[in-house]
C-alpha cells in the first residue's frame, strides 16, 4: 500500500517534468537513428538485421540514461527536507526504497516498451525472429532493472543529484568495461570469472543471442535485490545523522 | 497526549538534550520555548521517530515511540524546521500523498478539510513551486493535520515569514490546540505567550522554567529596577545612601548613576527623592526601568549559562 503510494507519486513526477521526457525523446531518437542505420545497412545487403539490435543499443546507452533516470529518486527527498517527514511517517524504508525503484523501472519499461514500433516496421518489411527478439527484450528488461538499482544505490549516497548520477555512470562504466575486460582476458577461467561478475556478460551472449537461461534472470534478480537492500540500509542511515 | 521521561540525545560528546521530562495533555498548546542550538528540533526530532533518543523514552497517545513506532507515527503529525515540499506536485496532490503515507485510503474528504482549514482550496491546483514562503508554511501545516492526528509538532512554524502571515500561523496553531495535543516550538517569548498554553523553557537541553506564560511571566519578573542619578554625592555616599532607603535591595553602579533593585513592584520613586533632597543631594534623573518580556528571557537564559 505505501510502495503502491510512493511509486504512483514517482510514476506521475516523470510525466509532469519535462527533464523525463526529454530523456525519452533522446532515447526515441537514438535508438531511431541507428535503427534507421542498421536497417539501410541490411538493405544494402551489407548486413542481415540483428533482431536483438534495439535491446543491444540500450545495454550500452543504459550507462548514461539509467543514472539520469534515477539520480533524483532519493537524492532529492534529502535535499528538500521531504526525507524527514517520509522517515516519520508510518512507512518503512523498504516501501521508500522499493516504491522509487519500480517507479524507475516502470518508466523505462514504458520507454522500451515504445521501441517495439521498431520492431512492427521491421515485422512488416521482413521475417525476423521474434523469438530472439522477444528474448533480447526480456533480457535488456532485466539488464535495465539491474542498471537503475544502482542508480538508486548512488541517489541514496549523496544529496547532490549531479554527484549522485556521475558516480553511477562511473559504476555503471566500470561495470561495462568489464565485460571487455572479460573478453579480452587470456586466461578462460579468469575471464569467465570477470564476465560472470558484469551486467553486459549476463546480456551480450545470452538474451542477445536468443538464449533464455534461467541464471541471467537469477543474476539479474539477485543484484537487484542486493542492491535494493543495500539502498535500504543507507536510507535508515539517515537517522543517526 | 505526550509524555517525555528524561529523554536524552548525545551527538557524540556533545549533549543536545539532558534528560528531559515533560507531559502535553490533549487540547493543549505547548510551547518550547529556548534560543537557537537550546535543543528543540532535536527533541522534536525524537518524538517523531526521525532520530532515536540516546537514554529515556517517550509515548504518543499511549504508543512508545521505541516499541511501539508505527502506531506513535501514526498518530502524529509533523512539519520540521525548513518545511519539506515537492515543488512539482500541486497543492492537492501534496496533501493526499501524505494522507495516503499516513494510512487514509481514501483522503479526499480529509485533504478538502485541512486545505479549507489552512485556506489553502483556491489554489488546490496551483503547483507548489509557486506558492509564496507564507502558503507553503501554510501547505506545510495542510500536510501535518490532515490524517486528523492525536498530536500536532510544529518546528518554528512562524519563522521567515512574513509578519501578517505569521498572526495567521499563530491564529492556526491556537486553533488546532482546542482539538489536538500541540508541540510548538519557538525562539520567540511573546509568541510563546500568545500561543501557549504552556510553556517549557529549555536552554542546553534543559528545561530551566515552566508553567502557563502568565505564571512564568510572574515568577520571571524580576524586581522593579529605579535609574537615578544623583548629583553633588561622592560615589561612596550616593551608594551609601541609596543603599540605606527601605526596599531597595541592591545598588549597582550604571554609567552616570545607580541602577537599584527595588524589592516587590513598589513604587519608590518618592521615598527615593525625598531622601536625597534631605541629604542635601539634587535629584538630577529618576525613572522606573521597564524590563521587556524579552530582557527577562534573555536574563534566565543567561543564568542557566
Ligand atoms: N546532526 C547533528 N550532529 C551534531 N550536533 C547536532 C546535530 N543536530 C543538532 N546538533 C547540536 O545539538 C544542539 C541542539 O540543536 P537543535 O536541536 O537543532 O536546537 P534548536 O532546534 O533548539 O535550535 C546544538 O548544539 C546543535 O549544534
Ligand atoms: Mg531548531
Amino acid at each position: 500500500m505505501n510502495t503502491l503510494t510512493i511509486f504512483r507519486r514517482e510514476v506521475e513526477q516523470y510525466f509532469t517534468t519535462p527533464f523525463a521526457w526529454l530523456i525519452a525523446a533522446a532515447v526515441l531518437l537514438l535508438t531511431g537513428l541507428l535503427f534507421n542505420q542498421n536497417l539501410s545497412q541490411a538493405a544494402r545487403g551489407a548486413t542481415i538485421v540483428d533482431p536483438a539490435f534495439i535491446p543491444s543499443v540500450f545495454s550500452f546507452a543504459l550507462v548514461f540514461f539509467a543514472p539520469l533516470l534515477t539520480m533524483r529518486l532519493l537524492a532529492e527527498e534529502r535535499r528538500e527536507g521531504t526525507m524527514e517527514l517520509l522517515l516519520t511517517s508510518p512507512v518503512d524504508e523498504g516501501s521508500i526504497v522499493l516504491g522509487k525503484f519500480l517507479g524507475a523501472w516502470f518508466y523505462f519499461t514504458l520507454l522500451l516498451a515504445l521501441t517495439l514500433v521498431y520492431q512492427i516496421i521491421l515485422l512488416s518489411i521482413s521475417q525476423p525472429d521474434i523469438g530472439h527478439s522477444l528474448c533480447a527484450y526480456i533480457g535488456i528488461w532485466l539488464y535495465g532493472g539491474a542498471t537503475l538499482a544502482v542508480g538508486t544505490l548512488f541517489s541514496a549516497l549523496t544529496e547532490n543529484q549531479i554527484v549522485s548520477a556521475f558516480l553511477s555512470m562511473i559504476a555503471l562504466m566500470l561495470l561495462w568495461l568489464g565485460d571487455s575486460v572479460g573478453q579480452v582476458i587470456a586466461n578462460l577461467e579468469v575471464a569467465r570469472f570477470v564476465r560472470t561478475l558484469t551486467l553486459q556478460g549476463h546480456y551480450s551472449t545470452s538474451f542477445a543471442a536468443g538464449l533464455f537461461r534461467g541464471e541471467d534472470v537469477a543474476f539479474y534478480a539477485g543484484i537487484i535485490v542486493v542492491l535494493l537492500f543495500l539502498t535500504m540500509r543507507l536510507v535508515a542511515s539517515n537517522r543517526w545523522r | 497526549m505526550i509524555e517525555v521521561k528524561g529523554l536524552t540525545k548525545r551527538y557524540g560528546d556533545r549533549l543536545a538534550v539532558d534528560h528531559l521530562s515533560f507531559t502535553a495533555k490533549p487540547g493543549e498548546v505547548l510551547g518550547l520555548l529556548g534560543p537557537n542550538g537550546a535543543g528543540k528540533t532535536t527533541t522534536m526530532r525524537m518524538l517523531t521517530g526521525y532520530l532515536p533518543p540516546t537514554e529515556g523514552s517517550a509515548s504518543i497517545a499511549g504508543y512508545d515511540i521505541l516499541e511501539d513506532s508505527m502506531e506513535a507515527r501514526r498518530r502524529v503529525g509533523y512539519l520540521p524546521e525548513r518545511v519539506p515540499l515537492y515543488p512539482d506536485m500541486t497543492v492537492r496532490g501534496y496533501v493526499t500523498f501524505w494522507a495516503r503515507l499516513r494510512g487514509i485510503r481514501s483522503p479526499r474528504k480529509h485533504v478538502n478539510a485541512a486545505l479549507e482549514r489552512v485556506h489553502l482550496m483556491d489554489r488546490q491546483n496551483q503547483l507548489v513551486r509557486n506558492l509564496s514562503k507564507g502558503l507553503r508554511q501554510r501547505l506545510g501545516l495542510a500536510q501535518a493535520l490532515v490524517h486528523n492526528p492525536a498530536v500536532i509538532i510544529l518546528d518554528e512554524p512562524t519563522i521567515g515569514i512574513d509578519p501578517q502571515q505569521v498572526i495567521e500561523v499563530r491564529e492556526s496553531v491556537r486553533a488546532l490546540g482546542k482539538e489536538h495535543t500541540v508541540l510548538f516550538s519557538t525562539h520567540i517569548l511573546s509568541e510563546a505567550e500568545h500561543v501557549c498554553d504552556r510553556v517549557l523553557i529549555i536552554n542546553k537541553g534543559r528545561v530551566i522554567a515552566q508553567g502557563k506564560p502568565a505564571d512564568l511571566r510572574r515568577q520571571m519578573e524580576p524586581k522593579t529596577q529605579l535609574y537615578v542619578v544623583v548629583g553633588g554625592a561622592s560615589g561612596k555616599a550616593a551608594r551609601q545612601l541609596l543603599s540605606a532607603i527601605p526596599g531597595v535591595l541592591a545598588v549597582e553602579r550604571d554609567g552616570d548613576g545607580y541602577s537599584l533593585t527595588v524589592e516587590g513592584d513598589r513604587d519608590l520613586r518618592g521615598e527615593v527623592s525625598s531622601h536625597v533632597m534631605q541629604a542635601g543631594y539634587t535629584l538630577l534623573e529618576i525613572r522606573q526601568a521597564t524590563t521587556s518580556l524579552e530582557d527577562i528571557f534573555l536574563e534566565i537564559v543567561g543564568k542557566s549559562r
